[in-house]
């Protein structure tokens, strides 16, 4: 260990306002410490802020956050370990519950990981059908996570006009699958049912119907002092420090970062949508409200170019591969093939086997780059998944952007990083 | 419409507003509840009080995972609790009567939940919402208490995952239509856990 | 590209498979290799840190795509298969540092090193900040101690915890379900 650890250092923390020595605490200062006037507070795991289960030990001087650490855990559910007892199958229930905003998205990243390490290729149909879900799921994470942020900062009513958005975004995904959160439709080389009748004009009324609510939204808080003064200049997350902290998504678009994985790495059926990436360069919680709002509006414009596609495709197109070994054969071939009803029995049973190796799969999801390492052993089930969420990692920053906050104010920070604790405690 | 004016909905045999279905008398539960209110013999004072207390019962903003979700789209106009004067939902336990645990209860959770019920006033009711609530969901594992009813006494537990919102209203009003029959809360029927 | 992972220090080998590309290092120079990987090549971004358990690798419960290491055995169901067995791991655990490189094409790369049971490889966090609760989850579900790390305690489970969740020989834990027809 001889050249790195100065070097390292110097590098990383020149003008940075990461904590040091312990990059998520902020600690107190001595002279602080010393005046006696420092109240410890425990933010409990329960609390009326609505993203969960967090627990923040903040030290406070008078007004001021001097102190800060999160303590995360109080979800922890062993997805990883419960995976490994499922088949690959089965095992892709358990994403979707992780987080539970952006539900789809950790179903398709895990998807994906399947597929590539089967190399199975999945029909265009498919391919437009989860970009259209994927973004109908960003949108749905972004109206909670604006609801729920205007609600802790005192804009209450906000809360509804987005639920009343959400209600139909619901609607959509009770059509498609039969659940409305946790839809369960993606499968290993497409998706798990035919689209249903009815869904294209539903969904475009949807579409029309959502850049007016969006302007609703932004009528009721964008050129509002109270909520202006409230995020504007707080939270400040510096370029370097957020990609030295790993941040990704919003956050880091909203520090000046032109980064996002759906145009720079394109997956499914991106690289031919045409949106636009919102960047802003303040890197306070106002940029990343703004962040959030303007994705939106780009989410609304891929859906609608994917309904396009979608519904100037053959009517009879497959909507998910054909490789017999890993989907199932369609009822009817049961009758009259023997290999179909073999291949019914073995994958049903033991389920399908992928071959050997590791992968690491990321996509966009609304919070961030959303990761999934995979082992397999060329069994039926998965030897080891790791999924790199990214509230996790956006949780490491709170400490960062706490500087000069006061306690009102980091109510706001912890809102604007948009975590969710069941992506942090997996 | 088949309610006819100046009718209550009672004339039609119907005890609770949730179905405006011409011809349907009153279900199996309605019925039980009914034949232990004669049993039991409430007397007017508790009615009233059972009255009151089913009227604005405040829940206690308890979401920890997915099923926090869908508890909060029953506070959206779409399936609005705020009929049934709940949608105050109380951030301290001490103001709150109903504990609705929503979502998977890790090990490491479990100390805190115990510490929230015992921050509640009596009468207390406790809704076990959703699977992993219920008796630990799909998560047989290490981490996830199998049922928050190993810790807390439970009064109704909704399935579901998530339950969807009317789903979570039923449960609610089943709660409501207990109390009303008299049926003491889950403290003081169970003896586990109190 | 590939001449330049010469330069990386403490390489053993470097892997390709399905379009990725992983360098396994010696874990004793793992912060050097990490260092020069973020300074010289800009792999300025730390995504993910895994750390995988290879305890019983290939010999529990696969069947059908690779067989048993005996081959055929007509007493256990399902262990037909010509095909080969999966590679074997020379140690039990192997942690995984996935970089990536904020550039345009992005560039990703998996550092990887392999450890035994209780050998410890130096914390990163003085590389990429980022890394601290990655590895704190790391030494929390599988046990790998991380020297030099500025707060290594438990992170998900409980601070009372025993034992290491995530690894093979942890058992899954939950109860036997039991349905309402038995006794």
């Amino acid at each position: 260990m001889a050249v790195a650890p100065e070097k390292a250092r110097a590098a990383i923390y020149e003008g940075t306002r990461i904590p040091h020595p312990i990059p998520t605490v902020l600690q107190v200062s001595e002279e602080l410490k010393a005046t006696g006037d420092v109240l410890e507070i425990n933010f409990g795991p329960n609390h009326p802020s609505t993203h969960g289960v967090l627990r923040l030990i903040v030290e406070l001087y008078g007004e001021d956050v001097v102190g800060l650490e999160a303590v995360v855990g109080y979800l922890h559910t062993g997805f990883e370990k419960s995976m490994e007892q499922k088949t690959w199958w089965k095992a892709i229930t358990y994403p979707e519950r992780i987080d539970y905003l952006s539900f789809q998205a950790n179903e398709l990243v895990f998807v994906l990981a399947i597929e590539k390490l089967l190399g199975i290729p999945t029909p265009p149909k498919a391919d437009w059908m989860r970009t259209c879900l994927c973004e109908l799921n960003r949108i749905h994470s972004h109206l909670v996570w604006l609801g729920t942020a205007a609600l802790e900062l005192g804009a209450i009513s906000m809360f509804w006009y987005c639920f009343r958005e959400r209600e139909q975004i619901l609607d959509l995904f009770e059509m498609v699958c039969g659940a409305r959160m946790h839809t369960r439709y993606f499968q290993t080389g497409g998706l798990a049912e035919e689209i249903p009748r009815g869904f294209y004009p539903e969904a475009r009324r949807f579409v029309n119907w959502m850049p007016k609510a969006i302007e609703e939204y932004e009528g009721l808080v964008d050129r509002n002092k109270i909520w202006l003064e409230r995020t504007v200049g707080l939270g400040l997350l510096s370029r370097d420090d957020a990609i030295a902290l790993g941040q990704s998504g919003p956050v880091l678009r909203a520090s000046g970062v032109d980064w996002d994985l759906r145009k720079v790495e394109p997956y499914l059926a991106y690289g031919e949508c045409d949106f636009r990436v919102p960047v802003y360069y303040e890197g306070d919680v106002y940029a990343r409200y703004r962040v959030r709002m303007e994705e939106m509006r780009e989410s609304v414009k891929i859906v609608a170019q994917c309904l396009d596609q979608l519904e100037s495709m053959p009517a009879g197109a497959p909507w998910i591969t054909d490789d017999r070994k890993v989907v199932l054969p369609p009822r009817e071939e049961l009758q009259t093939s023997m290999e179909s009803l073999i291949h019914h029995f073995k994958i049903v049973t033991e389920g399908y086997r992928v071959p050997e190796g590791e992968v690491y799969v990321t996509v966009e999801s609304a919070r961030g780059e959303l990761g999934c390492y995979v082992v397999s052993d060329g069994g039926p089930r998965p030897w080891r998944v790791k999924f790199r969420a990214p509230s996790f990692v956006a949780l490491e920053a709170t400490a960062t952007c706490m500087g000069n906050a006061l306690v009102a104010d980091m109510i706001a920070i912890v809102g604007s990083l948009d975590t969710v604790m069941g992506e942090v405690d997996r | 419409m088949a309610i006819e004016k100046d009718k209550r909905l009672r004339d039609h045999g119907l005890h609770t507003e949730r179905l405006l279905w011409p011809t349907k008398g009153p279900g199996k539960f309605e019925t039980e509840i009914d034949n232990l209110e004669q049993k039991v013999g409430l007397t007017t004072l508790a009615k009233a009080i059972a009255w009151a207390q089913t009227k604005s019962m405040w829940p206690d903003t308890f979401g920890l995972a997915c099923c926090a979700i869908e508890m909060m789209s029953i506070v959206g106009a779409r399936y609005d609790i705020a009929r049934f004067g709940m949608e105050a939902f109380r951030s301290s336990p001490r103001q709150a009567d109903l504990l609705i645990v929503s979502g998977r209860v890790s090990h490491k959770m479990a100390a805190p939940l115990r510490q929230i019920y015992d921050q509640m006033l009596e009468p207390k009711w406790v809704i076990a919402m959703g699977a992993c609530a219920s008796s630990g969901g799909m998560f047989n594992n290490y981490a996830i208490l199998q049922s928050v009813d190993k810790i807390t006494p439970v009064d109704i537990y909704v399935p579901g995952c998530p339950p969807r919102p009317e789903q979570l209203m039923e449960g609610i009003i089943r709660l409501h239509e207990a109390i009303l029959a008299g049926v003491p809360p889950a403290y003081e029927l169970r003896t586990v856990a109190t | 590209m590939s001449s330049s992972w010469k330069k990386v220090p403490g390489l053993v080998r470097v892997e390709e498979g399905h379009g990725e590309t992983t360098l396994v290092v010696d874990p004793a120079r793992l912060v050097e290799a990490c260092t020069h990987l973020r300074d010289e090549e800009g792999f300025d971004y730390l995504s993910d840190i895994a750390a995988a358990d290879y305890l019983g690798w290939g010999t529990v419960g696969v069947s059908g795509y690779i067989g048993t290491a005996a081959g055929r055995d007509l007493n256990r169901p399902m262990t037909q298969g010509l095909q080969a067995l999966p590679r074997p791991k020379e140690k039990r655990f192997s942690v995984s540092y996935h970089l990536l490189a904020v550039t345009t094409p992005p560039r990703r790369v998996r550092v990887q090193a392999w450890l035994d049971e209780g050998e410890a490889v130096s914390s990163v966090v003085e590389v990429w900040p980022t890394a601290d609760w990655h590895e704190r989850e790391a030494w929390d579900l599988m046990g790998i101690p991380f020297t030099d790390h500025p707060n290594l305690k438990r992170i998900l489970t409980g601070d009372d915890w025993e034992g290491h969740p995530l690894r093979k020989d942890y058992p899954i834990g939950g109860e036997p379900v039991r349905f309402s027809e038995e006794k």
